[in-house]
């Protein structure tokens, strides 16, 4: 008899039907996990298609219960709060925050809310990379962005991830600023958007490079990590996950 | 002759005058005045006489107003003297195998030593034989300092010391345990008289029991038992360890060739609070002492940090802020566990070694480790899918859990309640909902929950001290998802929160948050999954987060029923007292929101082997009460209070004990401590004279102290001044009479 344990953590063989997409059974659908996409007045683009698919690929993967719903706002609209994770992708200057949007994003990130900032350039110097980090400072001005380490809960909080990569694999880490024993903020440069978005007729908007469809694959295992360390922080920092994984030899 | 002038003059004498030397020329200036007066008219003839005569009177009398006194000193040897210390605590109380108590003994060989100074010591030192056999802790050593403070200076022909050797004050230790310490000051040779006699005694005695003074909740802990028999061959004693009253364990004993042995204990505490333990070991037919056959302790359990165990069905918002408010509480050890995949997510095509999950441990959470925790949190879990082996049994075993004084808490969500199909469980006993929910078991409809008038008293509800601010809190919170339904609250249990439209059967309002108690302990059902929102959203509209901290803070500060946490504490300043000493006991009453609760009634009774004592008062403005009640009876006190409101409605109460140590000291070790006497003769070169033996004591011949006499004889007191004075003035005037003067 093949113990329930193993086919939790790999069986392969299942129904068809669970391939199928499941509305979130959360009992309100306020509670599912969705995405709000923060808009600047410039130098933010919108990819709602991008995080619906990670939005379906965590409903498929995993048991959090999601809707495949992007809602965009600016950063001072109070509705961000009905909304823990927030994304922000950019591919322009970005402008100075207004203090109220200033005062609001802060007190997101401070009391819960989680926010990816994902780099669409792609390049490795942009203007979005050089006012984002001005904007990262009016946040957090005692807080410096710093690189995850390689043994960071978002590298493990679902996949085991060795390379954070997107629609080009130029930097290949994340940074972030830590808030408490977490990181409220993340950033990836690597256009994680762009290998995860899809045109109208569902095709991949992106090619990935150099790596083709199998770094389409890590970018989309990457995007759910991100998801789940939204949702359980430093939970796979636990001592009984570290010594299992260790144990198992799945984490050296 | 000597009489007239007071013995005085003797040789190497100095005459002093003691009067001030202001009275002196006083007395000197009256007399020349005197003598003036008696010159006027300028005498002639016979008046000579008659003037030498005034002048001899007047001068007696200044002489003895001058104080003049006649002063020798000189220098003597007096021969030295014996000191003998009598060992007066109540082990010389103890019979020896004649029938005598060893103080008789005492008493024999005082008459042997006359002239001897006689001290008894006990804890003190006190001059003269012992009255009686009462004193505690014999201090040898503190009586040997104390005699030569007293006799400074002074080389006494000798010292004797009458006494079992069962010294209490430290000396005992000292000299048998630490060869080069130093021995006590002493003014003479010293000679030891034992009295009582090893091994003629059958005694068996629980020596010491020792358990650290306090220990950890569901932390093993040891208790070591010193147990000692003399006069007997036993190898081994029995030990019984009891708990309040109740046996919590036995051991053996096994004795060395001195008789003494130690028995060990180890203990797992299930409850924080104060605990009685008792040590015993039997009472023979023959024992000499059987009050030293059991000794009490007080221990204190203490919780090290509240243990938690959070098992969620799902990452979810409420899931993250509920393991956010845990982790970041320093006096929180959590254990998380989150299903991350089901089998419903499986078709997604990842190798398990993409993977970082790992395998969930329910069957050693749930049976072995499960008592290791303080709260369950069922987080939106479905048992079902997960415990494949022995679900029933161990769904049984949380629910067994939680009556034997664990806590437990049910959040919402689509896996749990009748969702997690708990309703036929053994879990549904102890939840204060009820399951069996036949239609549709969710509330979706967004919702602000109601307080209702048992959650405004309620601890876990109080969001603000003052009543409407917390009525006013709770109407600003967010509004949540939807809700669980279920068939209502559990009889007993209270409703916090309830649906503000929802009903169930009756019309009753849907119950949202319920606590309630089983058994030991206490359970809490939350029929929501959003309760992220009184953190989140409060923070959004500036608020902060502090409603939804402070409810699960009243939460879990009420599941875990923590002693110090209760509406009414009783304290008791020791663990342990000495026989009378008072004991401090303070009762302390808050009311539901945990503010100090002033002018409540309070009666405190105090059990212990004397009988019953009950005291009242009422809380001071803090909320606290202290009585103090002597400890006169040794043994085990256990302590209840009671408090009332104005209305004498009861408000609380609350227990504690503590212990009056049920040993005299004194006959704890009966047997004379030979080695001891032996060991402090030969340190001081002194001599030990056994039980039934006559040894006349060691003696310094040349032993004695300088003496320093001084004598002073007064010479204005002596006859022959007065006579002079009244002699002269006689003939003064018996010439002026004469003469034909007046």
């Amino acid at each position: 008899m093949i113990p329930r344990r193993e086919l939790l953590l790999g069986g392969a063989a299942l129904a068809a039907g669970a391939l199928l997409p499941r509305r979130a059974a959360a009992l309100g659908e306020g509670s599912a996990l969705d995405i709000a996409e923060i808009q600047l007045s410039s130098g933010t683009s919108s990819r709602p298609e991008a995080w619906k698919r990670l939005l379906f690929e965590v409903i498929q993967t995993t048991s959090v219960e999601a809707t495949p719903r992007v809602v965009q706002l600016s950063p001072d609209d109070p509705a961000l709060f009905a909304h823990p994770f927030a994304v922000l992708v950019g591919d322009g200057a970005l402008p100075p925050l207004s203090e109220p949007a200033r005062q609001q994003l802060e007190r997101y990130l401070a009391y819960g809310g989680f926010l990816f900032v994902d780099d669409a350039t792609g390049t490795s110097e942009s203007d979005f990379d050089r006012t984002f980090r001005q904007l990262a400072r009016q946040l957090f001005p005692t807080r410096p962005l710093t690189t995850l380490s390689a043994d960071h809960s978002v590298y493990r909080s679902f996949f085991l991830i060795r390379e954070p990569l997107g629609r080009v694999a130029v930097h290949r880490a994340l940074e972030g600023v830590a808030q408490g024993s977490t990181h409220a903020l993340v950033y990836g440069r690597d256009d994680l958007s762009g290998a995860l978005d899809r045109r109208g007729d569902g095709r991949d908007a992106n090619a990935c490079v150099p790596g083709g469809e199998d770094q389409r694959r890590e970018a989309v295992k990457l995007g759910v990590n991100l998801v789940l360390y939204a949702l359980t922080s430093n939970y796979k920092q636990d001592a009984a996950h570290v010594q299992e994984l260790l144990r198992e030899g799945r984490l050296e | 002759m000597s009489w007239w002038v007071n013995d005085c003059c003797g040789p190497g004498g100095t005459l002093v005058w003691t009067t001030p030397a202001w009275g002196l020329a006083g007395a000197v200036l009256v007399g020349v005045l005197l003598l003036a007066a008696t010159l006027r008219p300028w005498p002639t003839g016979r008046r000579w006489l008659e003037v030498a005569a005034w002048a001899v009177a007047v001068a007696a009398l200044v002489f003895a107003a001058s104080g003049a006194a006649w002063v020798q000193e000189g220098d003597r040897v007096e021969e030295g003297r014996l000191v003998v210390l009598v060992d007066a605590s109540r082990s010389m109380t103890v019979h020896e195998s004649d029938g005598r108590p060893r103080s008789d003994r005492v008493a024999d060989i005082l008459a042997r030593l006359p002239g001897a100074e006689v001290y008894s010591y006990g804890e003190k030192l006190r001059p003269g034989a012992p009255v009686a056999w009462t004193d505690g802790d014999s201090d040898l050593g503190g009586a040997l300092d104390g005699i030569a403070r007293r006799y400074a200076g002074e080389r006494l022909a000798g010292l004797v010391v009458v006494s079992d050797g069962l010294d209490r004050g430290g000396l005992r230790r000292r000299m048998l345990g630490e060869p080069e310490a130093p021995l006590p000051r002493l003014g003479g040779p010293l000679t030891l008289y034992q009295v009582g006699t090893p091994g003629e005694r059958d005694d068996t005695a629980v020596v010491d029991i020792r358990a650290g003074g306090f220990a950890f909740l569901r932390t093993p802990f040891k208790v070591e038992v010193d147990v000692r028999a003399t006069g007997s061959r036993a190898q081994s004693v029995p030990v019984l360890l009891s708990r309040d009253g109740q046996p919590a364990g036995r051991a053996v004993a096994e004795l060395d060739a001195d008789g003494r042995g130690t028995a060990s204990f180890t203990l797992t505490p299930d409850k924080v609070g104060r605990f009685l333990f008792e040590a015993s070991v039997p009472i023979g037919p023959t024992d000499t002492v059987p009050s030293n056959n059991a000794l009490d302790l007080a221990v204190r359990v203490v919780r090290d940090r509240v243990r938690v165990l959070q098992v969620s069905g799902s990452p979810s918002w409420d899931q993250k802020f509920l393991r956010l408010f845990l982790k970041e509480d320093p006096s929180v050890d959590l254990v998380s566990f989150f299903i991350l995949r089901t089998m419903r997510d499986m078709g997604s095509g990842y190798n398990a070694s993409e993977l970082s999950l790992i395998g969930f441990p329910y069957r050693e959470l749930f049976s072995e480790q499960l008592g290791s925790f303080d709260l369950v949190v069922f987080q939106n879990f479905d048992y079902e899918p997960y415990f494949e082996f022995q679900p029933q049994q161990l769904l049984d075993n949380v629910a067994s859990y939680v009556r034997d004084g664990g806590a437990l808490v049910m959040l919402g969500g689509d896996r749990s309640f009748d969702l997690g199909k708990y309703g036929a469980t053994p879990l549904a006993g102890v939840l204060p909902v009820q399951l069996g929910v036949t239609g549709d078991p969710v509330a979706p409809d967004r919702f602000r929950p109601t307080l209702t008038e048992a959650g405004a008293r309620h601890p876990v509800t109080r969001l603000a001290g003052d009543h409407a601010e917390n009525q006013a809190t709770w109407a600003r919170l967010a509004p949540l998802d939807g809700a669980n339904r279920t068939m209502g609250a559990r009889p007993g249990a209270a409703v916090l929160l309830e649906h503000p439209t929802e009903t169930g059967p009756g019309g009753v309002p849907l119950p949202v948050l319920a606590v309630g108690e089983y058994g030991a302990g206490r359970s809490m059902a939350l029929t929501v999954d959003a309760s992220w929102r009184w953190s989140f959203d409060e923070a959004g509209a500036g608020h902060g987060n502090q409603a939804y901290l402070r409810f699960w803070k009243n939460a879990l500060r009420w599941l875990i029923g923590d002693p110090e946490d209760q509406p009414v504490v009783a304290e008791v300043g020791r663990d342990n007292y000495e026989p009378g000493q008072e004991a401090a006991i303070t009762v302390r009453v808050r009311d539901i929101a945990f503010a100090p609760l002033p002018g409540a009634l309070v009666e405190v009774a105090v059990s212990g082997p004397g009988g019953r004592t009950t005291l009242t008062g009422a809380t001071a403005p803090d909320g606290a009460l202290t009585v103090t009640v002597p400890t006169a009876d040794r043994g085990a006190h256990r302590v209840r209070a009671v408090a009332r409101g104005a209305d004498g409605a009861v408000l609380g109460e609350a227990q504690t004990v503590f212990a009056v140590t049920s040993r005299d000291p004194e006959l704890d070790e009966i047997e004379p401590d030979v080695a001891f006497l032996t060991s402090l003769a030969a340190r001081a070169q002194g001599r030990l004279v056994p039980p039934g033996t006559w040894q006349e004591p060691l003696r310094d011949p040349e032993a004695g102290r300088r003496v320093r006499d001084r004598k002073v004889t007064p010479l204005w007191s002596m006859p022959l001044v007065p006579f002079l004075a009244i002699a002269a003035a006689t003939l003064s005037w018996t010439i002026r009479r004469r003469s034909g003067l007046r």
